[in-house]
Formats: structure tokens, sequence, C-alpha cells
């Protein structure tokens, strides 16, 4: 008992520290602890939920580019075809253009022989009609001092008789 | 030397003592700071709030480290042990702590007390706190191993008697843990004052500077004993015996 009284022990105020000790407890509890739990575990819920869409973000941004890659690829592939399509075409082009141009030719050329040949065939009646003009002169001219002028008409009615059917043919 | 609190008055048989008064300054440090941290509370913490949160964090995560799930129902009474030790120890560096004196009327005679000690140099608050912290770590213990594993601690039914002798040391350790409490608490905080007291009366003025640190530094450090310790009586009785 002398302990207690040199330490001061006394119940009402041990009773008062403990309810005293309580109240604050449960007001810090209360108004401290809850709403700051809260919202350090509201924050935390937001940095995970950012975290979570960042690595979201990640994972669509690797597959734009994995996306990319493969269009840059297939245009790559799409582009070599194209070109190889198009070193083909220009061939079978300039192959067709040459042939195209030699039928072209060709046709020009027998157009040509034909009119020359058709040129010729005109030019050839010409000069015969005009050799038979000067010989049908030459005959007048030769003849008018040896015949007659019955034998005259009748030699040259001949020969030009002859010579218009030979015409003819 | 005087180690029990002066007592300045009476209301209704009540007795008022110095140290009363300290822990009602206390209380009223710790509410007024409750009410500025929870009017600002936010998403986006101001420097107070940041401070507290850390503290909170901390002691969060010290107990889920050694409780684990327990640590929902440990840490708010650690904690409120933490800053109410802390707050009562350190406001008795504050000056007018000893050197203010109250008159006070003592059957027939007038004398001179301090109006002010500091509140953990009183055994009343010193042992309300090791009863609190003992009686809450007997209660967590039923409410969460059950009655059953919670009597085995105490009374086994095996035949060696060296169980039985268990049992009575584990009834006692009991005992002790309310006394080391207190004590612990008290005797560190009581010897800081004496010490502060004769450093002023050899030499007010630089002398008491270094011993003021250190009793800063045991404040602290007195705190946080007080509150690890609960924290692991409390782990220790909330697991199940093997």
């Amino acid at each position: 008992m002398e302990i207690i009284q040199k330490f001061g022990l006394e119940i009402k105020l041990l009773l008062f520290q403990i309810v005293n000790f309580l109240i604050i407890a449960f007001i810090l509890k209360k108004f401290l602890y809850i709403p700051l739990k809260k919202i350090l575990d509201e924050r935390k819920h937001k940095i995970e939920q950012s975290l979570l869409e960042s690595n979201n973000t990640k994972i669509i941004l690797e597959g734009a580019k994995e996306e990319r890659k493969k269009l840059l690829f297939e245009a790559k592939n799409n582009a070599n075809t194209l070109i190889e399509t198009a070193k083909v075409s220009i061939v079978e082009a300039k192959e067709k253009i040459i042939m195209e141009t030699k039928r072209h030719s060709e046709q020009i050329l027998d157009d040509a022989k034909q009119r020359a040949a058709t040129e010729f065939k005109i030019m050839n009646n010409q000069i015969e009609k005009m050799s038979i003009d000067v010989s049908r002169k030459i005959i007048l001219r030769v003849l008018s001092d040896l015949f007659s002028d019955d034998e005259k008409q009748k030699f040259i009615s001949r020969a030009l008789k002859k010579l218009d059917e030979k015409i003819k043919n | 030397m005087q180690i029990k609190p002066d007592m300045l008055f009476s209301i209704a048989n009540f007795p008022v003592t110095n140290t009363i008064i300290a822990t009602i300054i206390s209380d009223i440090i710790i509410i007024s700071f409750i009410l500025i941290i929870s009017r600002a509370i936010s998403l986006k913490p101001n420097s107070i709030q940041n401070v507290t949160e850390v503290v909170i964090d901390y002691f969060m995560e010290t107990t889920r480290e050694i409780a684990g799930e327990r640590a929902s129902f440990i840490y708010p009474w650690v904690l409120s042990f933490f800053i109410f030790i802390l707050v009562s120890n350190l406001i008795a560096q504050f000056p007018g702590f000893e050197s203010i004196t109250f008159k006070a009327s003592m059957s027939n005679s007038h004398i001179k007390v301090p109006l002010l000690k500091a509140a953990t140099s009183d055994l009343n608050l010193t042992l309300a706190f090791a009863v609190i912290s003992v009686i809450l770590t007997h209660y967590f213990s039923i409410k969460y191993t059950g009655i059953k594993a919670y009597f085995t601690r105490f009374i086994t039914f095996r035949v060696f008697p060296i169980f039985l002798f268990v049992g009575i040391l584990e009834f006692s350790n009991e005992i002790t843990k309310i006394i080391s409490f207190s004590f612990r608490l008290f005797g560190n905080i009581s010897s800081g004052e004496k010490i502060m007291e004769t450093m002023y009366n050899i030499f007010s003025f630089g002398l008491p500077l270094p011993f003021m640190l250190l009793e800063i530094l045991v404040a602290i450090i007195q705190a946080m004993i007080f509150a690890m310790l609960t924290m692991v009586f409390m782990h220790i009785m909330t697991d199940k015996p093997h």
C-alpha cells in the first residue's frame, strides 16, 4: 500500500486515464484513420488503375507496332510483286509494240508494193498507148508516100484496127 | 524525491493533478490536429496530410508484415498508443512544464506545485495504457482464436507436469507485461524529467540543451517501444497456439 501511495496510484485517476484514452482512440480511429485509409486505398486503386491502363496502352502500342511492321512488310511484298508484274508487262508490251510495228510496216510495204504495181500497170498501159500512137503516126508518115489514098486508107484502117484490138486486149 | 503527480485541486472528490492537466492538453492537441487534417483531406495531400499518411502507412505496413491479415484491427490501437504517448512526451519538453507553479491548497496550507508535469510521468496513465493494451490483447485473442484455444495457453490437459508449469509461466507473463509496460514508460519519462530538473538547477543556459535533445529522442523511442510491443503481443496472442 505504501508503494502504491508513493507512486500516486489512485483508482479514480486510473479510470479517468483509461476512459480518456479510449475516447481519444475512438476519435482517432473514426476521424483520422478511417478517412485517411479510405483516401490511401482510393489513391492506391487509382495508381493501380493508371498502371493497368498504361500497361494496356503499352500492349496496344506494341500491337500497333507489330501491325505497322506487318503492313510495311505486306506493302513491300506488294510493291515487289507490282514491280515484277510491271517488268513482265513492259516486256510483253514491248514485244507487242514491236510485233504491231512489224505488222504495220509489212502492211505499209505491201500497200506500197501493190500501189507501185498498179502504178506500173497504168504506166505500162500509158506507155503502150503512147507507143501505139507513135507507131500510128510513124505508119501514117511512112506509108503516105508509098501507097495511094485508098490503099493507104485500107492499110491504115487495118493497122489501126489491129492496134485497137491489141489495145483492147 | 517525489515521483507521484501533484494534486492541484479537486472537483467533486475527483483529484485534478498536474498530469491530468497535461493529459487534457495532449487531448486538445490531438483533437485539434484531427480537426485540421479531416477538414483538408483530399486525394492530393497537403504537407500535414502527407506526413500523417506516411506515419499511418508505416504502422499499417509494419503491422501487416508482422500480423498479416490481423493488421486491420491491431494497427489502430498501436497507432493510437504511439500518437498519444508521443504527444504527451513531446509537450513535456515545452517551456512551462515543471516551471510554472500553482498554489495548491493541501490540508489548511498552501504549497507551490508545478502546474504542468509530463502526463507519462504519472504511473496512473502508464498503468492505464498497460491495462488497456493487455486487456485488448486478450480480447482479440478470444475473438480471433476462440475461447478454447485461448484457455489452452494457460491450462493444458497434457500428462507432463512441465505443461502445467508452462501454463503458470504464461499467466505470470501476462501480469509481468502490465508491470513492464507501465514501469518502463513511467521510469524513462520520470527519470528524464529529474535529469532535466537537475540540469536546469546546475546551469540553466546551454547545459540542458543536449539533454533536451536526448529527451526528445527518448520520447520518440518510448512511444515506439510501447506501440511495437503492443503490436507484437497482439500478434502472438491472436496466433493460434501450437
